[in-house]
Parts: structure tokens; C-alpha cells; sequence
């Protein structure tokens, strides 16, 4: 199907995590080793302390060569994407990762379509960015993260459609953060597609064409 | 068993690994990497004398990318840098270069 919207840039402010009326300038660049060594080195050690985090056993450096082998022996592509926001000093600095998938099954399969599937999202500890790193307003990103999924599904003619697990070791607050992100959740006694071959355990989100547009048109004056 | 990167000893061991995990579903990867057991699903090492990359970037060096689908050499390029590469490694290239 063609995509009827003019092409979308992807969001170059965010809200400032402690004050909403502050805008942060960020930028997105495609995620290479040097970033995910980065992450690892300079933010993984401090994560892997904080238990409530999903993704504190995460290692980047594994993780990107990986899911790259693995969706192209399913013949699928990854889009590995860094967001970096200016820090006090007027450089960028890294504060957001992801690894989404393109044309992926559209989790609604009462749809049967293609989707981007947002496999691994994650931001930098708003507090380490604070007293490590010198950024005195850390931005507000897992909006902005699956926005830059939403514009890629929009721009690659997949309408905008995305999906997403949460994963197991995020509990229910990761929930609720899709949750208010404006993400559908996938009823828990929905069937899924055939090709996710697994049992649905009520944590799959998505956002159909109508609701990704309206999620995408709020941050417009963002990009 | 452990795989290194840019190894050609272990290619078929990274082979392996692969064709194992291309049978999990995403989610399941998802949930297996959230619980800690990374290195049993994907055995990677990365080379070990790596140079850090700076904190920061000036804007000016930040190379954004773009909101659109990448053709096959640009999604070539992007596989590509994404395999650590030694210092070592790295130092020889630019030798090269010059």
C-alpha cells in the first residue's frame, strides 16, 4: 500500500524530563559498534544496578551485530538508531538506543499487513545523564523513540503501523508506560500471527494507522 | 563456546548461533536477553583493545540519519559498522589509507 503522507523528519526536540516546558535539542544517527561500546561502557555498568530496569542486562556491543544476523537469515532488515540530545556543554551526547525491524507481521491479525516492530528501546537514566554526564535537562524519550518507528512505518509506506512486545522483565510499570505513550494494547485473548510463534501473554502493543498519525502529528512542531 | 568477532575460525560457530536463534520468536529474544542469558543465546565476544569514543559530539560531526528506508548499500554499510573493530585493526586502516 502507498503511503499518502508527505515525508516526516524525525523529532529534533524533547520535553526536558524535569521540567515539561523546556525543549532539548536531539538528533538521531544511525547506531554503529563505537555507540554501542559507548552505551555499554560509560551507562551499562550503572543500569545493570538499577533493578526496575528491562533492559539492565542488555549489552549493545551483542545485541547489534545480533539482531542484524538474525533478521537477515529471516530476510528482514534492522534499523539500528541512536538519540543523542545536547548536554550543558552544547555537545550531543547519547541518551537514547533502538533496534526496530522493518516489515514486520502487523500484530492485529485481523489486518493481515506488514508493521515496524520496535524490538529494543532504551533511554539513558535520567540521573546518571545529571550527575555523570553534565545534562541538566535530560530529555523525555520513549515517546520519541517509538515516534522515530512511527515515522520510518509512515515514510516506508507501512502507513505508520507499529508493534511491540514489552518485555517480561519490565512488570506492569512497562505496561503502563505504553500504555500512556497512547499505544493499543493487544487484548490478551487476541490470536497472533502465525510467524511471532508464541503465546500471547497480554504485553503486545500496537498503533494502527489512525492512531500513529495522531501520535506522530502531536510532536510535528517538534521536527 | 565462545564466538570472536571477525574470527574466521569461529564463523561457523557464529553460523550456528544464528540459525539457532532465527528459530525464537522477537519477544522471546526479548525476554531471554531481559533475564541475563545474552551469552548463552549469542556467545559474542567483542575484540578487546577497542578505543572509547568521546562523550560528546559537536553537532557539526553528528551525521543524522534519514527517516526513509535505506537501499541495500546503505543497509550494507550500516551491518558493516556495526562489527567492532580492534584498535589494532583500526590503526592498520588508516595505515592503509595514508
Amino acid at each position: 500500500m502507498k503511503s499518502t503522507h508527505e515525508p516526516r523528519g524525525f523529532v529534533r526536540f524533547a520535553p526536558s524530563k524535569s521540567d515539561k516546558s523546556r525543549r532539548v535539542d536531539i538528533r538521531v544517527t544511525d547506531m554503529n559498534a563505537n555507540d554501542a561500546l559507548w552505551w555499554d561502557t560509560r551507562l551499562g555498568p550503572k543500569h545493570a544496578r538499577m533493578a526496575a530496569r528491562a533492559d539492565r542486562f542488555w549489552s549493545w556491543s551483542t545485541l547489534l551485530p545480533m539482531c542484524h544476523l538474525v533478521q537477515l537469515a529471516k530476510r528482514r532488515r534492522c534499523r539500528p538508531l541512536v538519540i543523542w540530545a545536547r548536554a550543558d556543554n552544547s555537545r550531543f551526547l547519547r541518551t537514547g538506543m533502538s533496534i526496530l525491524i522493518e516489515n514486520y507481521p502487523y500484530l492485529d491479525v485481523r489486518r493481515p499487513d506488514l508493521s515496524y516492530f520496535v524490538w529494543f528501546i532504551s533511554s539513558a537514566d535520567s540521573g546518571v545523564l545529571q550527575s555523570d554526564f553534565g545534562m541538566s535537562h535530560p530529555p523525555a524519550l520513549v515517546r520519541i523513540l517509538l515516534d522515530d518507528a512511527i515515522v520510518l512505518s509512515q515514510n516506508t509506506g507501512l502507513d505508520g503501523r507499529i508493534g511491540l512486545h514489552a518485555a517480561a522483565a519490565g512488570g506492569k510499570t512497562l505496561l503502563k508506560v505504553y500504555e500512556r505513550c497512547g499505544l493499543a494494547s493487544l487484548s490478551p485473548d487476541a490470536a497472533l500471527p502465525a510467524y511471532v510463534r508464541r503465546k500471547n501473554d497480554g504485553r503486545f502493543f500496537y498503533a494502527d494507522e489512525r492512531r500513529a498519525e495522531t501520535l506522530a502529528g502531536a510532536l510535528d512542531p517538534s521536527r | 563456546m565462545r564466538l570472536e568477532a571477525k574470527a574466521p575460525a569461529t564463523l561457523g560457530a557464529v553460523v550456528e548461533a544464528v540459525t539457532r536463534l532465527s528459530t525464537y520468536s522477537e519477544a522471546e529474544i526479548l525476554d531471554s536477553v531481559s533475564a541475563g542469558k545474552m551469552k548463552d543465546l549469542f556467545p559474542f565476544k567483542t575484540a578487546r583493545r577497542r578505543q572509547m569514543p568521546a562523550d560528546t559530539v559537536a553537532e557539526e560531526d553528528l551525521i543524522e540519519a534519514s527517516a526513509s528506508p535505506l537501499n541495500r548499500e546503505q543497509h550494507s554499510a550500516l551491518i558493516e559498522s556495526s562489527m567492532p573493530r580492534s584498535t589494532r585493526a583500526a590503526k592498520r586502516l588508516r595505515a592503509d589509507r595514508k
